[in-house]
């Protein structure tokens, strides 16, 4: 049923979608965005300027998925909670826009797209935007992987019965690494 | 004229580092394996980041997902911060320290 991504001419990457595709990537994405959010910084003070020199949250973020986007950069020795709190301070608002900025742009290239006459949506990246959406997709997926408990040695998660809660989930995040396969074959 | 010697010696007392890092002890960056990042995607990651060449990435790669982890880049701890911190944009898990 799936489209996948393709070699655009010219340059980049497209990608066909049926309507109900395209709006299962568009809802994941912006659900990906309200998790994100914009961080312990939410409660910045309102002055630009002031928000500029705002520092980053120092603690580890207290929901899985955000952990594993935002993991601590040190993990060995007596000092590592320590130096991943300065670490985490200096450069987690800065990632944490990267990736939201990653997620809008797919989502604008979804609204952006042309109708075909079957009435699906056509994608079309450019290579700035295949760089992005490969980003977010990949962000996606571990946020997915992560709320399912995604691990290397079960893949009972692959086998669930229909009636399971999670199937459709697991449906999405199976479709995801197809997606991002194709986009990384078209830019490789 | 017996102030002079006292001040030169304060100078290089100030300018001397607390700290003097050991240069043959370099910091790393470690990838550390996890379930989710494709291994297509992890060995992009390694080729378009530190440029390494198809088959370093790849064998890299394997080294992670086999062995759990494996050391990616090796420099001055601010070179491994960076690293780690561009690691962590493109979604890999990664970690510096210093080296052993």
């Amino acid at each position: 049923m799936t489209g996948l991504f393709k070699r655009a001419h010219g340059g980049g990457a497209q990608l066909t979608l049926d309507p109900v595709e395209a709006s299962i990537l568009r809802s994941l994405m912006v659900q990906m965005l309200e998790l994100i959010g914009p961080g312990p910084g939410e409660d910045a003070p309102e002055d630009p300027l002031a928000a500029l020199f705002a520092e980053g949250p120092t603690k580890p973020p207290a929901d899985p998925a955000l952990a594993r986007l935002f993991p601590d950069a040190y993990a060995e020795g007596p000092e590592a909670g320590e130096l991943s709190s300065e670490f985490r301070r200096f450069t987690e608002n800065d990632l944490r826009a990267r990736k939201r900025d990653d997620a809008v742009a797919v989502v604008r290239a979804i609204d952006d797209a042309e109708e075909d006459r079957k009435g699906r949506a056509v994608v079309r990246l450019d290579p700035d935007g295949c760089r992005r959406t490969l980003g977010a997709l990949n962000d996606l997926r571990l946020t997915l992987g992560s709320r399912l408990d995604v691990s290397e040695d079960d893949d009972s998660l692959y086998a669930l019965p229909d009636e399971d809660p999670r199937k459709p989930m697991v449906m999405a995040y199976l479709w995801l690494g197809g997606l991002q396969e194709s986009l990384l074959e078209t830019m490789f | 004229m017996s102030v002079a010697p006292v001040e030169i010696e304060r100078t290089e007392a100030e300018s001397a580092p607390f700290e003097v890092p050991d240069p043959d002890v370099p910091w790393v960056t470690i990838v550390h394996n996890d379930p989710v990042n494709l291994m297509t995607y992890v060995v992009y990651v390694f080729q378009t980041y530190f440029g390494y060449p198809k088959e370093k990435a790849r064998q890299l790669m394997l080294d992670v997902h086999h062995k759990g982890r494996a050391t990616v880049s090796s420099g001055t701890r601010e070179e491994m911060e960076r690293d780690v911190q561009a690691m962590h944009g493109f979604g890999l898990w990664a970690t510096l320290q210093h080296d052993k």
